[in-house]
Order: structure tokens, then sequence, then C-alpha cells
């Protein structure tokens, strides 16, 4: 784990126009992750949590801000950047079924980047390294010629996991890799992700709605709500004395499975509102049990409230006696 | 975990089957595809080899044997010219079988890419390309043929044409719903990510994947390029007498149809050999379309 | 006696492949008023139970053997009629997938009257009436009971599924992962409203859902399945503090703790068995890390190890790790 950070994000937004308005998919985003770190977003569906990994990793275009990868502006990247880009930056699908091509075989599959890349020089090399990605993964070989139907989702997912390691990459996006399987399967890939950071030194930017997951994996922790960041601070601190209101009402939220937990839960009244043509203020607002009229008109700033511990509320201080 | 291998592993091949091999090895397992096929095996090489099988010649007329029911010398008759029938059916089936599969090899490709085209990029090139494709479907088909034929004048390969320009949009359509289909898939979005061109993209994994539906289409729009042939030469466009040709040949025996209990045979063998033909086409491409799906396999 | 009982039920899918065995013999018992947990992975065989119930098994599908009481009386043997009539009126089903559950060109509020203008012997006006009400306590005000599904959010729709659902009153519900396809705020809000309700209608539930954060907050019993058996059984406390089966343990091991930080989750090894090719003896032993020579040949039956609480092992008194670990 080294201090340098590999991936910096300034002011990112990202907007789609649509027949009814502007949708503000990502709105001014800012964090960085540092080499070797995971970076968790957390949000419910509709956040933008999605786009803000695809806006990153240059796969959709971003609307305004700039995006830095080892220092370097990527944001419009020029061939050779996109080179950079397409080789260090890769990204693990939510759906192992639809994000591997039906009608190629695993080992098809696994080596397609190599080949798009150029990496590896002929058959052999290419098969060779196939099968050491596959061992990496924890595939068995003799699954080199089947084709993904015929795999449980666990396996799929290794394959997605084996074809975004092929290129040796330095920053992984993962969005939602383990929300599509089983429990018992979900802890098998969280481990592997783990292994395969702790030996390539690799970054994750970690995107998923399930927050004992990202807390089980990051190192930082990102909440969205509609587009905007809420808070940001360490994974530890975020559990231990979150400071917005959503972040409370989230991690309240979520079930715990111990009968000896005893807790208040907040519920909050109503749902997500459209990210078409925002109201101005903050996005929670709606259902925020503390709004105030300052909290319909004005758009909260992200500030650090306590060392290394960034939230956009208006109220933050009096909510948390600081 | 040895005893617990299940049926997929035990299934797992250690070696990969090229493509072509692969899909080849699960056509074999469809019976009737491959009686299809073995039928069509015959009929193509019947015809190729007509010369050999037959000893007349299909324009020597014999006006003292005219409408002779099947005997040893012709196995099918002969018809008003006293022609030998079996003779005119394999020449006809030369050029009404090349034609065919000309007009629609000639309408899927350039279907194909108008769709895969449409699908992909969206926007004004989708916009563009698909009004035209809506001038062309509102022409009815056999007058567009009609036209074009009249235009390019008759032949094998102007014919072809002819009959194809009607089938692209339809082709066109079809596709490019199925990659708009596609284009959503997340594995589109992956390839990207490795940087792959947009021509790489549509080749390996669009095209691919949408393939199967064209394929039985196919095997109907071979159907109904044969009568679009007999239709186009009932006019006198297309392939011209004494140049047989399987529609000419039936419209000539229709002719006869009031006397349908001594000349049976001028109407049921030309129309026997095209229905064979296009039920068998259609039954391969039923096969083909599961062959080439590997999640179709048992 | 009790609302349901399901003694030995087993129902068997044959296919071209073989048979596949959904459901293996599986005996529970919900008591009017109280909520089981029906809890296990994809393929364990959780829906497949719930649909026998209603005798509404897809084809292929079977019941091979077993008896469904519900007051005493045997589904299997009903006629089709009865059956009928107790679908949606005494025991009703909440499935999981909100989008597809409704259909698009009907109301909200003519689908909900639709079930009680079915079942109950009223005029139509009283089953408006009967369905503003039902709205109103699922939390949809009465104005919007003219509105097409596509106009309401995921949980709104959820919401429409629970109150047609409980249009009727009834006895049992049968609650297939009625959260999963919603976020966790929302999924918070449904699941208080379906306690409430229940708690307020005196309605029993058979709750099935794979999430056991869901099942602590809701359930009096558990059922824990495991290919098409239920390989623990016991009250809420038996299951989570007094563990028993292996497989219980090593689903309790595989979700990440928001309380303690762990370094690596300890998961079970492999994959669930192919239903139509299980393994011989208990079905769990190529992926148990205490699974022995025993194991491997003799299908354990179900232990009783503390008062109510049944556990389908033969070494669920005392447990000892094989040596060496289990790769896949």
């Amino acid at each position: 784990m080294s201090e340098k950070n590999l991936i910096e994000v300034q002011n990112l937004c990202k907007y789609y126009k649509t027949p009814k308005g502007a949708l503000h998919a990502v709105e001014n985003a800012n964090f960085s992750i540092r080499e070797g770190t995971t970076l968790g977003v957390v949000g419910e569906s509709g956040c933008g949590k999605s786009t803000l990994g695809r806006t990153v990793m240059n796969l959709h275009e971003s609307t305004s801000g700039k995006i830095f990868f080892d220092g370097e502006d990527v944001t419009h990247p020029n061939k050779a950047q996109k080179k950079t880009i397409h080789k260090n930056i890769q990204m693990i699908f939510q759906d192992p079924s639809s994000s591997l091509d039906p009608r190629k075989c695993v080992s098809d599959l696994i080596a397609e980047p190599m080949k798009v890349m150029k990496i590896t020089r002929g058959k052999k090399e290419t098969e060779k390294r196939v099968a050491e990605l596959m061992d990496t993964v924890g595939l068995a070989r003799r699954y080199a010629f089947a084709y993904p139907h015929e795999l449980d989702g666990g396996r799929r997912q290794r394959i997605g996991i084996a074809r975004a390691l092929s290129v040796s990459p330095k920053f992984i996006v993962c969005d939602e890799p383990v929300s599509a399987l089983d429990v018992s399967i979900q802890a098998q890939i969280l481990n592997l992700l783990q292994d395969l950071q702790e030996q390539h030194g690799l970054t994750y930017m970690f995107i998923t709605h399930n927050l004992s997951v990202v807390k089980h994996i990051s190192h930082d922790i990102l909440v969205m709500y509609l587009g905007c960041e809420v808070e940001k601070c360490e994974s530890e601190e975020l559990f231990l004395r979150p400071l917005h209101p959503y972040t409370k009402g989230l991690l309240s939220a979520i079930p715990i499975p111990s009968i000896h937990v005893d807790r208040k839960r907040i519920v909050m009244s109503g749902e997500v509102t459209s990210p078409i043509n925002p109201k101005p203020g903050c996005r929670f607002a709606a259902r925020c049990p503390y709004a105030t009229e300052k909290c319909t008109q004005e758009l909260p700033q992200v500030e650090e409230v306590l060392p290394n511990h960034f939230c956009a509320c208006h109220h933050v201080r009096e909510l948390n006696n600081l | 975990m040895a005893k617990n291998t299940n049926k997929i592993e035990e299934e797992v091949r250690l070696k990969k089957r090229s493509n072509f091999g692969e899909v080849w090895h699960r056509l074999k397992k469809n019976k009737l595809s491959m009686v299809c096929l073995g039928f069509l095996a015959v009929m193509i090489c019947a015809i190729v080899f007509s010369t050999w099988i037959t000893p007349y010649d299909y324009t020597a007329q014999d006006l003292m044997s005219r409408f002779q029911l099947p005997s040893k010398a012709h196995w099918f008759g002969t018809d008003d010219y006293g022609r030998d029938l079996l003779t005119r059916l394999l020449v006809g089936g030369r050029y009404t079988l090349l034609i065919a599969i000309l007009s629609v090899a000639l309408g899927i490709v350039f279907g194909m890419i108008i769709g895969a085209l449409c699908g992909f990029f969206g926007k004004w090139v989708d916009s563009t390309l698909m009004r035209i494709m809506d001038v062309i479907m509102s022409i009815p088909g056999m007058m567009l043929a009609i036209c074009i034929s009249v235009a390019l004048g008759s032949g094998v390969f102007n014919t072809a044409l002819a009959l194809a320009v009607g089938t692209i949009p339809m082709i066109a359509r079809q596709l490019r719903s199925s990659t708009m289909l596609i284009n959503g898939q997340e594995y589109i979005e992956a390839a990207k990510s490795f940087g792959e061109s947009n021509f790489r993209i549509i080749m390996t994994h669009v095209i691919p994947n949408t393939l199967a539906p064209i394929i039985v289409q196919t095997s109907l729009y071979i159907g109904g390029s044969i009568m679009g042939i007999a239709g186009l030469s009932f006019l006198g466009l297309g392939v011209q007498p004494p140049t047989p040709e399987w529609g000419n040949i039936l419209n000539n025996g229709l002719d006869f149809i009031y006397d349908f209990s001594t000349r049976w045979n001028v109407i049921v063998f030309p129309a026997l050999v095209i229905v064979l033909a296009e039920l068998a086409f259609n039954l391969l491409g039923d096969g083909l379309r599961d062959a080439m799906d590997p999640r179709m396999r048992k | 006696m009790s609302l349901l009982e399901i003694k030995d039920l087993a129902i068997h899918f044959p296919t071209e492949e073989g048979d596949v065995r959904a459901v293996n013999g599986i005996s529970l018992t919900v008591d009017e008023g109280k909520t089981l947990g029906l809890v296990g992975e994809t393929g364990a065989g959780k829906t497949t139970t719930a649909l026998g119930i209603l005798r509404l098994v897809p084809e292929p599908g079977e019941v091979l053997s077993g008896e469904i009481l519900y007051k005493g009386q045997d589904i299997m043997k009903l006629p089709n009629k009865e059956v009928q009539d107790i679908r949606g009126n005494e025991i009703s089903m909440i499935f999981q997938d909100p989008m597809t559950a409704l259909n698009p060109v009907m109301t909200v509020g003519d689908q909900v009257a639709e079930v009680i203008l079915r079942h109950q012997n009223c005029t139509k006006t009283e089953a408006q009436g009967r369905m503003i009400e039902i709205l109103g306590k699922v939390g949809i005000g009465s104005d919007r009971a003219g509105d097409y599904p596509h106009q309401f959010s995921g949980g709104m729709k959820q919401r429409v599924i629970i109150a047609i659902a409980l249009a009727c009153n009834p006895k049992l519900l049968l609650a297939d992962e009625p959260t999963t396809a919603l976020d966790v705020t929302i999924q918070a809000q449904v699941m208080e409203m379906i306690n409430e309700l229940k708690k307020e209608l005196g309605t029993a539930m058979i709750l099935i859902t794979h999430d056991l954060g869901i099942v602590a907050e809701s359930c009096d019993n558990v059922a824990i399945m495991y290919a098409g058996q239920i390989v623990e059984y016991g009250s809420l406390e038996d299951i989570f503090d007094h563990t028993s089966h292996p497989y219980t343990k090593g689903l309790f091991n595989s979700i990440p703790s928001l309380e303690k930080k762990v370094h690596r989750l300890e998961p079970i090894h492999g994959l669930m068995p192919d239903p139509a090719n299980l393994p011989t003896g208990c079905a769990f032993h190529p992926r148990c890390p205490y699974a022995t020579e025993l194991c491997e040949t003799e299908v354990p039956g179900a232990t009783e190890v503390g008062p109510g609480h049944l556990c389908r092992c033969h070494h669920c008194g005392n447990l000892q790790k094989k040596e060496g670990v289990i790769h896949e």
C-alpha cells in the first residue's frame, strides 16, 4: 500500500440527455484512490454508482471534470492514452451471464483482451497465459472449452475476473461483482478478489449496494445518493460514526443476521426521487427527517467535517453535536 | 469431489474443435437435418451431373411421344413437346437453385451489413438507412423485382439481384432489432472496455449472435425466391424459354390440368421437386440454427 | 393443531437428463400466526416447496409422495375446484419479482378488486370499498388506485402485490423472496409493513429467503434447506445461537459481518450439487469440512439435538474437522 494516488477524479459530472430533460447521473464527484487500496462506492439503485465507474474508465465520456490516472490527465484521451487506459483499467461486471458472449468458449473469452491489445505473441503463448490465468482464479483447466451457459454463476464470475486480469491491469472497476451470486459463492469470490489484490497490488473501485460486503472489502467508502456524493471516509470510520442522515438510515436498514442486536431502526419514508432535472437543494431533502428550508434551496457542499471524513449536509454539525 | 462430477464436467472436451467442426458435430446428431442434407446433396449432384444421368437433350422435341406417362425410357414421362421431363427438371434446377441461392446470399449480405450498422450505431445512421429500407418495403416485392428485371434485362445474376433487393429490408429490420438487443448486453460493453474496435465488435460479437434467426429465415427466403423466379419467368422476364426452370416447367404443366388423370406427371413432378427442395431447405435451416447455438446443446 | 403440516413431501422433475429431485422428503409445520423462515441457496428447492403447497408445481414436475395438511385436510387429495378456492383466499403467495407479477394493462385497483370479487361473496361496490381499505393498509392512497403498474416504482409495486395477497385475509401467506429485488431502505419499509400487517391480521407466513438477516428480524422458526432437504430446523434461537449443521455454520461464516473485522471469510467450498445427480449419502458431504466415510455412504436421519431442534447430520453432536483442506 503506497501513498500514491493511482486514480484521481475532480469535479466529475455526467449528464445524459433524455426527452424529459437532463438526467444528472453523476454530479460533481471528487475522490482519489491510493494505489493498492479499494474504494467502495455504495448507494441504492439509480444513484449513479455504475455510471461513475464507467465514466472513470472512460467507457462513457464525462460531461465535465477531470480524471487522472497515475498523475496523467486522461479525461479526453488521445490514441496513446486510450491504449494505456485499456491496458491498465479493466472492469468486472455484475451479471456474469450477460457479460460473457454466449457463443465463445472459456479460453476464447479469457484470451479476448490479450488478442485485441496484442499482448501475447502467437497461439502458444496465449494458450499458456490462459492456463495460468485459469489457475490464478481457481478455474479447473478442464473447463477451457466449455461454454458459459454450462457453468454456474460463481465459475462464470471467475471467467470475468480472469478476463479482466489477462492484460495485467493496475486498476479494476468491480461493478456489483457478487450481487448475482449465492452467499457461499459470494464469499469465495470476495476472498479471491482480496487474494489477487495482495498478490498483484491491484487497486479496486468496488461498486455495490451491499453494505456488509463493502465494509469487508474496502479501505475507503464513498456513499452516493442520486448522483451526489453524500459521505466519504475510511471504511471503519463510516460504520463507527456515520454523519449524514442518509448514511445513518442506510446502515440501520441492513438486516443483521444475529438475534442479539438491539437497535433502533430509522425507517426512511418515501422513495428515491427522479434524477431528471433535479430540484435545487439537497437531493435527499425529500426523505430527510431533519430537512429545513435551507435544504430545499441550496445544494450542500462536501466538506471535511472530521479529519479525513467528508460529508455533504447543511446540518451535519448540529445533528452530530460536533 | 471426484464422486460428484456432474454431467457437465463429463462432457467437457479437452480439445477444441474448430468452429465449423463444432457446428458439424452438433448437426450430425440431428437425424432429420441429416436426411434433408442427404436429399439436397443427392439433388445437387444429380443436377450437376445431369448429362450423365439422362441421355436426352433438354430442348430435343419429339412430337411422336407427347404426354407419355413415366416409363423405363422416360422416368418422369414427357411434356407437351415430347421433351424428357426429368432432363428438363434437372437442367432447370441449375438455374432455379443458382438464382435462388445467389439472390438470398446477396440479400443477406447487404441486409446484415445495413441492419448491423443501424442497430449498432443508431442515431442518424439508423434513421437514414431505415427510411431507405422503408421506401423499398413499401413497394410490393414482385413489382420491385419486375422493375429491376426490366431495367437490367434477363440473365442469372440480374434476376438474382432483382429478387434480392426485396429481401434486403426484411433482413435488415430483423438484424437491426436483434443487434439493438445484443447492444444492451454487458459483453459488448466489456469488449469496448478492452478497446475493441467497432468493426471487430460487430464481426465477432454482434453478427455471430444474430445469426441463428437469420439462418432459419434464409431457408424460408430460398423457398420464396423459387416462387419469385417462377413468377418472373411467367412474365417473360428472368429465365426465358426454352431454357427450363422449375417455375416455368410447372406453369407449363398447369395448362394441362383439365386432363389430370392422363397427364398428371407434368404437374406432379415439378411441384413435388419444388416442395421437397423447399421442405429440405427449411428443415435443414431449423437444424442449423440449433447446431449453431451452443446453448441448444444437450 | 397446527395450521399447516407438511409430511415427507417429495417433488421430482423428470427430464431427459434424469430425475431432478427438487424436493426430497421435507416435513415442517406452521402454527397459526407464526412465521417460518425457509432459508437456502439457489436450487435448494424453496420455491418448489411453496408451489407444491398451492399445488402449482410447474410441468413436468410431479409430487411423488407426502401429505400437505392444511387445517387437517390433505390438499393433495382435494378436488381442483376446492384448491382454487383455497388459493388466494386462504393461502396466498407473494412472488419475488414485482416487475412481472402485475398485469400491465389493468389498473392496480382493478387487480386488487378482482381477487376480492373472485373469492368473496360481495357486490362490486363492496369489493371497491375493500380494495381502497387494503391499499390504504399497504400505504397506497385511494387516488392511485386508478393508476397502471408502470406508473409505480419497484417498492410500490411490491406493496400492491402484498395488497393483492392480503386482500381476502388469508390464513397463510407464502412470501417468496419478497424483498430481494428491492433496495435496502425500501426493503426495510416493506418488511416492516409485512410484519405489522401480519400481526394485525393474525396471518401465518412462510418466508422464503436467502438472507439470514431478514430471518433474524421476522421469523419465529427457521428451516435451513440444502439440496431439497431440510438440514436444520428449529426456533430462531436454536439456529442462530446453537447452530448445529455444518452447512448452517458455513452460511453464517460466509456473510461479511458488520460488527467484527475479519481478514478473510470462511466460505463453504465447492458448489451446490446438481439436483439431477445428487451425491450418495449426505448430500452435503463433498463440501463438508467434517465429512467422514459414514457421510459418504449413509443418508443421515433427523436427530433431535434440543427440544424441537432437528439436525440432519451424522456428527451434529460432536463435529471434528477433517485433516487437510478441501480444494475445489
